[in-house]
Order: structure tokens, then sequence, then C-alpha cells
């Protein structure tokens, strides 16, 4: 399974729940896959979209809420998952990608190359709704599963190393105001 | 009235109603206080800049959210507030206590106590210190609507001289 493809996979199976995806190329595949005003992409902030996911869907309870993380965002931030796991939002489904590596800067290892095992630590930050899947079958499995049943779910997707999309423009307050615009509309 | 009762009520009628912090002596009152008030969702974080993300998920989702940090845990939250908050125009209140001001006891606290101001202003992050409990609802009430017309991190200040500071024990 690449990234994009398990990320085309993800859009049909949703209807209007908001997705967010950090920095690199879960910003540039998602935008790839299925431009729509409820993306949320990131240029900066590395390791924050799954603290901001938490944020969404403790303000807005009956949002399901998607996060598009990265093996090395997430390492960044591990902090997050036992926030996550004391405040128990039902509607979070949060995804890791994991490439084992630094993508965007050149492919550099993550410690996940070295045997760091994320959904591990998902279960010992108290998580209980974990899965680790490599397959695009899995993937979407789990994926139906997250957004049917009450979370907080917390998906590590095993993806084969792939080139993220490229030509993506760097507008951030424009996609913010449209994002903000489009979760405001009925 | 004490301070953190003025402080809460200001939040409140601000219509503030996230709370992101890392628990903190001198703020432990006013923390009691908001978490006793159905009002707010409180928000325990592990690190400042986590909060920094919660709160601009938060203000995504059309909450007001005020993070309630020690000085010390401005560092700590630095890229998110420049990267999050002030790239991408998403405002939420700053409550810093201050450390490594006046009546410190702990001399590693000194450094960016010191410079907290600067860091501030170089960030272009507006800041505004509460030095009495009569400052406290005009100040709370000016910094949120400063903040949210804005769509900017705004900063008020909690110096020791209000708050009894953190003690020696």
């Amino acid at each position: 399974m690449t990234r994009i493809q398990a990320i085309r996979g993800l859009l049909q199976l949703l209807d209007r729940q908001p997705i967010l995806a950090n920095l690199g190329a879960n910003t540039y595949d998602l935008m790839a896959a299925g431009d729509r005003p409820e993306n949320f992409y990131m240029w900066g902030a590395m390791g924050s979209v799954s603290s901001i996911g938490l944020g969404l869907a403790l303000a807005r309870p009956l949002l399901r809420v998607v996060v598009l993380d990265g093996d090395g965002s997430l390492l960044m931030n591990l902090g997050t998952l036992a926030t996550i796991a004391s405040q128990r939002p039902p509607n979070l489904v949060h995804i890791v990608f994991d490439n084992q590596m630094y993508e965007t800067t050149g492919g550099q290892a993550t410690h996940t190359a070295r045997g760091t095992n994320l959904a591990a630590i998902g279960r010992g930050a108290g998580l209980t709704a974990v899965e680790d899947v490599a397959t695009l079958d899995a993937f979407l499995g789990a994926a139906q599963r997250a957004l049917r049943d009450p979370g907080p779910w917390l998906i590590v997707a095993r993806v084969e190393p792939s080139a993220a999309s490229g030509g993506i423009p760097r507008r951030p307050i424009y996609y913010k105001d449209r994002f903000v615009e489009a979760l405001r509309s009925p | 009235m004490e301070w953190s009762q003025v402080v809460a009520q200001g939040l409140k009628t601000n219509g503030v109603e996230i709370v992101a912090y890392v628990p903190d002596e001198v703020t432990g009152h006013l923390l009691n206080l908001l978490h006793a008030d159905p009002a707010f969702t409180l928000i325990p974080v592990t690190r400042e800049e986590e909060a920094v993300a919660v709160l601009a998920g938060a203000f995504l989702g059309g909450k007001r959210g005020v993070l309630i940090l020690q000085g010390s845990g401005l560092g700590n939250s630095i890229n998110a507030l420049a990267s999050l908050g002030i790239a991408c125009q998403i405002p939420l209140l700053l409550l810093i206590s201050e450390r490594g001001r006046l009546g410190e006891f702990n001399p590693v606290q000194v450094p960016l106590g010191r410079a907290t101001p600067r860091i501030l202003e170089a960030l272009g992050i507006q800041a505004f210190w509460i030095q009495t409990t009569d400052d406290i609802a005009p100040l709370v009430s000016g910094a949120s609507s400063l903040a949210f017309s804005s769509s900017q991190p705004v900063a008020l200040l909690l110096p020791p001289t209000l708050t009894g500071g953190k003690q020696l024990r």
C-alpha cells in the first residue's frame, strides 16, 4: 500500500467529515487525491496535527474528525497519545502513515525503521482502539470501523516509500479560512 | 475578590470555553475554579506546544481558547505559536504566570523569564501585564477582543506581585 492509495480509498469512505493532514507528504498527497473545503493542510508546526484534531474533536463532538499523521511527526509529539487517551474523544480518528522515514527532508530513517512500534506506544499511552495494518484492504476495513464505532482510534498504516505529490500551493490562511467556513455551514 | 475568581469570570464573560494547560501551583486555584464550572472544557496536556495546537483545533471548530502556562512553558510553545497561531492567523489567549522575575528562588528559571517580554515582542505577540486585581476585567476583555478580532495570539502576564509567585518549600 502506498500513502496516496490509502488516502484515495479513505476519501471514498467519507462524506463531509473534516480531515487534517500533517506537513509534508500527507498535505501534498491529500490535496492531490481530493482537494475539498473540509481538508486542513499544514506547512509547519511539525507534530501538532493530532493535537489540532483533538481540539477540534472536543469542540465539535458531533463531527467525526480524521487526522493524517506521519511517523516522523508523531515521534516529535508522543505526548499527544497520552493526552488523547486521557480525554477519550469518541469522534477522533488518528491515522499514522508509517513509511519509516522523514520523506520531506530527504528520506532519512526514523526510529520506526529501528524497531519503534507506534501502535504499541499508543496502547501503552492508554488507547484501546488501536489497529496496525499493512495492506490496503486491512487499512480500509480499519478506517470503516473507525468512522462508525466509538474511538478514539489510532490506526498505524505501514506504507511503502513513495514520492509525494508535487506542485502544491502554499496558502495557509486561505485554506484555514475555507476550512472554518466549511465546518460552520450546515 | 481574589485574582483567580476575577480571571475565571472574565474568561467566561468573553466567551472562552476551552482551557488547555500544564498544571502549576500559581494557577492551581484558577484551574480548580475553571474545572468546577461546566461552561469550560479543560484539557491538561503534556507540553505547552501541544496546547497551542489543541486550542487551534478548537478555534477551527468555532470555540475560543486560553492556554494557561508557566513562563518557562513559553519556550516549549514557540514553534507552534509562530507557524500555526501567527502564520495561519489562528487566535488564542496566553495566560502566563511569570517565573524568573521578582522574588524568584530558582536560578535556572531566570534566563527565560528575563527574556519573555522580548520573545513575545520578537514574535509580534502583543502582551499586557496584569498589575492589580482591578486591571483584570478590562485586560481580559480587551485581550479577548484583540486576539479574536485580529486572529492572532495575545498574551496576558501574571506577575508574582499579583499572584504571590511560586514559593520555596
